[in-house]
């Protein structure tokens, strides 16, 4: 039964109509006056020195406007990460180098009048190097005698270490009846969020900076500028218009830097749009991994110590890296009295690698989950038995975690998933002949609500008009998920109006209040959580102001969502009480605002089941079906959340099929430069997709609403190749599965 | 650089263009004909967010060239909705909540149509063809193709209405 009249309701997002009419408008829809076009101009080499840069072809080309070089820009190192200020964070980056240390390193920007003006212009730019020895994997990186690729943060290519213990490993694996240990390998992997990265920056007058840009972090990238451009925060305004995705790509600053300098310079506003090509290499990627992960497991199934060695590959710049490290250890979802978290950030002049939906929990996870399936197997165990039996309980704490959980609905996630195997296999059975081999696999995932770190932070201002209407200004940014839409939910069910009285303004550091960003699963519950305390100001706002007026004290908001004044035996919905407060005597104005600082990241939880075929003869794999239950507390919109279920349900099939970013040795360079030879899920590529939500309430919520977003992709690369293995009878501890099988597309 | 001066019908609207043989379909349609609905995903056909029907096949308008649409009758995004209402396929794509982040959404539109107009009543496979060419990261297809087969059924009630 949903106690709720607007939040728990599937709702179309409001910005859906101009989205299907071509109305919404994205960066690369917006232009200015006297605006040009710019280009980065990037290494082709993944370790080089610039000996010479020669501009006098490029000059010379129609429509040439000028070019920022590597000397016109502050000779210091910044950190491009959208997180708020950490001694994890290090700087080590410069806007243009000189010195590339991986391929698509910035080297120059260059501005023309056209588009086309400007790929001529950017052919005809000479740079001479002299190329220099690269490491490109993480074992070579690691190597004795490997050339640090940062020196001034580490000597031996490891640029950070984050270990997380509890209890005794020695102990716990002494105490185990059998020791599991394995090798497990992710590799590194590109967001292709649809629209590619794009700014518009005018910096035309030298001292104000207005950038228009698909940022998920709008605060903390005005922040970075500031202190790297030594100006004011309040001198820099950026603008976030609609977004074509981001899953973590837009969590840091990309070219915006280099841009608003060349604004600076040409005395003109540039708009800077990356080709797919630079996408794919030259922006940012899921790291990859490398882990060893050891289980002490008693007879009975019981978990007694869990140890991992976990390294991931940074690519030449930190970047997100050791938080991600950090990330990642926070994600132990099993009871285990013995927990040693070994995590390692490498430096390599692969592609630099940064936040992606999951944020660590991706790569750990795959291994881990698949490590409990065969544990569960060897031992005669149910996987899923096996692990609810040792998976922690509210009130029961994470291995090395400060606070208990609060919520988890994880059985009855299980027990639904179970339920829909079980009317797949009576449908349509589970064939083992001579030709084919069908199998399920499982994974049980969770992540956080909101930055594991607990620094996620939020606020909003709501502006209360005189018919009751409200305007819901918040610093969320929206990167097409549809938090805009599920925080005006939140709103109309605070107070008690109906979901078209609430507009909303968001993600404009000019006007709208700060917000940690978009990462870490954080609007529902972070600026979810804003936005209530934000209602809740303007009813005690209002509850004052009806005072005044009706010089009455006993006023109160019911339950019905109305303000009761018994000494007037009224009962007023609230635009009636917005209409007396402005238009009263005593008139007032009603501005709620609210600032939230998250004290819990509580975790949502999901299981994934998947059935595979195997096709003897030929090798192959079909994926039939992905389960995907999830425990996200309240649904504020549950067509989102579904939503939510089957984009990651696809980002996790990618993932595990297809996805990873070719290296060429010889060549020293990335070679998946587009959608050709990066392949992303097509619609013909897709399982049947079953995404449920189970009934949980989150006490600390908004509403009792828990995260979605990441959560749903962490599960699925597991359980796919658990199902794979399952089917095809032969050990996985690496993806994607296309190395090593031909896939086939789930015919219908 | 040469300009040559090309004819194009945009939505039902004749107009007359100065292009360079540089320049794509795209380049006409969003830069010079200012309908910024149509997008561009990777510029080299691979994602489909440039789809607009070209004579009324669906075309990856950023690799083709605005001198080999000399002539041609092109729809885009914006030329779906009617001033009083919006079209049934984009109705079906609001209701089936096939709308994420939309970057990929006017292609995606452009190709159902395409495909609408041909079969009316598709099936999964069909539907699954016709639009293979079209990338979304954010939906995993699901209510992209529950879209399709609600657009099919709303389609086929406005022509039976009309008879």
């Amino acid at each position: 039964m949903n106690p709720y009249k607007i939040a728990a309701h599937k709702i179309p997002r409001h910005e859906s109509a101009a989205k299907v009419t071509g109305k919404a408008l994205y960066t690369d829809d917006l232009s200015l006056p006297k605006m040009v076009y710019g280009m980065i101009i990037r290494s082709p080499h993944a370790h080089a020195q610039v000996t010479h840069i020669d501009l006098t072809e490029a000059e010379k080309t129609e429509g040439y406007i000028g070019a920022l070089l590597p000397w016109e820009v502050p000779d210091t190192f910044y950190n491009c990460s959208g997180t708020p200020p950490s001694p994890l964070l290090m700087k080590d980056e410069k806007v243009l180098t000189t010195h590339p240390l991986c391929v698509g390193d910035r080297i120059l920007a260059i501005a023309a009048r056209t588009p086309q003006a400007l790929l001529k212009a950017a052919k005809a730019v000479q740079i001479s190097y002299t190329i220099l020895p690269s490491v490109h994997t993480i074992k070579d990186a690691l190597r004795k005698d490997a050339a640090p690729i940062q020196p001034h943060i580490s000597k031996n290519n490891i640029l950070a270490v984050r270990e997380a213990c509890m209890g005794d490993t020695q102990k716990g694996f002494e105490e185990a009846d059998y020791i599991f240990e394995d090798d497990f390998h992710t590799p590194a992997t590109q967001h292709v969020a649809m629209e590619p990265t794009s700014c518009i920056c005018d910096f035309s007058d030298g001292r104000t900076l207005n950038i228009w840009s698909n940022s998920q972090t709008p605060y903390q990238e005005r922040r970075i500028l500031a202190e790297l451009f030594q100006m004011e925060e309040n001198d820099i305004r950026i603008v976030k218009p609609v977004m074509g995705g981001g899953f973590g790509a837009r969590q840091q600053l990309h070219n915006q830097p280099a841009a608003a300098l060349l604004s600076k310079k040409i005395r003109r506003p540039v708009k800077l749009i990356n080709t797919r090509e630079e996408e794919m290499y030259a922006s940012v990627v899921r790291h990859e991994m490398q882990t060893h992960l050891k289980f002490g497991v008693t007879k009975q199934g019981i978990l007694t110590a869990f140890q991992t060695e976990f390294y991931l590959n940074a690519g030449p710049y930190t970047t997100h890296t050791p938080t991600i490290v950090a990330a990642a250890s926070r994600k132990f979802q099993y009871r285990i009295p013995n927990y040693l978290f070994n995590g390692y950030t490498v430096a390599t002049n692969g592609p630099t690698a940064g936040a992606f939906r999951g944020y660590g929990n991706s790569q750990l996870t795959f291994g881990r989950e698949l490590m409990m399936s065969r544990i569960a197997r060897r031992l005669h165990l149910d996987p899923v038995d096996f692990r609810l039996r040792n998976h922690v309980k509210t009130g029961e704490k994470f291995p090395a975690a400060a606070s208990a959980v609060t919520s988890c609905g994880i059985e009855k996630c299980a027990r639904r998933c179970q339920e829909i195997r079980r009317e797949i296999d009576e449908k349509e059975g589970l064939a083992d002949n001579e030709d084919i081999r069908q199998a399920w696999g499982v994974s049980f995932a969770c992540h956080g609500s909101g930055p594991s770190s607990k620094e996620g932070m939020s606020s909003a201002v709501i502006l209360v008009s005189d018919d009751g209407g409200i305007r819901l200004i918040t610093g969320s940014a929206d990167i097409g998920q549809g938090s805009e839409t599920m925080l005006s939910q939140i709103a109309a069910e605070c107070l008690g109006i109906p979901l078209s009285h609430v507009k909303i303004t968001a993600a404009d550091t000019g006007i709208t209040p700060y917000d940690t960003g978009t990462f870490g699963s954080s609007q529902t519950y972070v600026s979810g959580n804003a936005v209530v305390l934000a209602c809740q100001d303007v009813i005690l706002k209002l509850t004052d102001a009806l005072s005044d007026c009706y010089d009455s004290a006993d006023i109160t908001f019911g339950e019905d969502k109305k303000f009761h004044i018994p000494s007037e035996n009224l009962c007023l919905t609230l635009e009636e009480a917005a209409h007396q407060v402005v238009f009263g005597i005593k008139g007032a104005v009603i501005i709620g605002n609210s600032s939230y600082k998250a004290k819990e990241s509580p975790n949502p939880f999901a299981v994934c089941m998947v059935k595979a075929e195997y096709e003897k003869k030929t090798n192959s794999i079909i994926l039939r079906h992905v389960i995907e239950v999830v425990d996200v507390g309240t649904p504020i919109n549950p067509l989102t959340v579904i939503g939510q279920i089957e984009g990651g349900v696809a980002q996790g099939v990618g993932y595990a099929l297809t996805e990873a970013l070719e290296h060429s040795r010889h060549a020293g360079k990335v070679i998946s430069s587009d959608l050709l030879t990066y392949r992303v899920p097509l619609i013909c590529d897709m399982p049947e997709i079953h995404g449920e939500y189970i009934e949980n309430f989150e006490p600390t919520g908004p509403l009792g609403a828990k995260s979605v977003g990441e959560l749903t992709t962490v599960p699925v690369a597991p359980a796919i190749a658990d199902a794979v293995s399952q089917a095809s009878g032969r050990e996985i501890n690496k993806i994607p599965l296309s190395e090593f099988f031909f896939i086939k597309p789930n015919k219908k | 650089m040469n300009y040559f001066t090309i004819t194009l019908t945009i939505n039902r609207e004749t107009m007359v263009f100065s292009v360079t043989e540089e320049d794509t379909l795209l380049d006409v349609i969003r830069e010079k004909a200012g309908l910024t609905g149509t997008k561009q995903g990777c510029g080299c056909e691979q994602c489909g967010a440039c789809t607009v029907l070209l004579n009324h096949k669906a075309v990856n308008s950023c690799c083709i060239l605005a001198l080999q649409a000399d002539n041609g009758v092109i729809e885009t995004i914006e030329g779906l909705e009617s001033p009083e209402k919006l079209h049934p396929i984009q109705q079906a794509y609001i209701e089936e909540g096939a709308v994420q982040c939309g970057f990929c959404t006017p292609g995606m539109i452009m190709s159902t149509k395409a495909l609408l107009d041909q079969v009316p009543n598709p099936d999964t496979s069909q539907i699954r063809s016709a639009l293979s060419g079209n990338i979304c990261r954010c939906t995993g297809y699901t209510k992209i193709e529950a879209a399709v087969k609600n657009a099919a059924r709303k389609l086929e009630e406005v022509s039976h209405e009309s008879i």
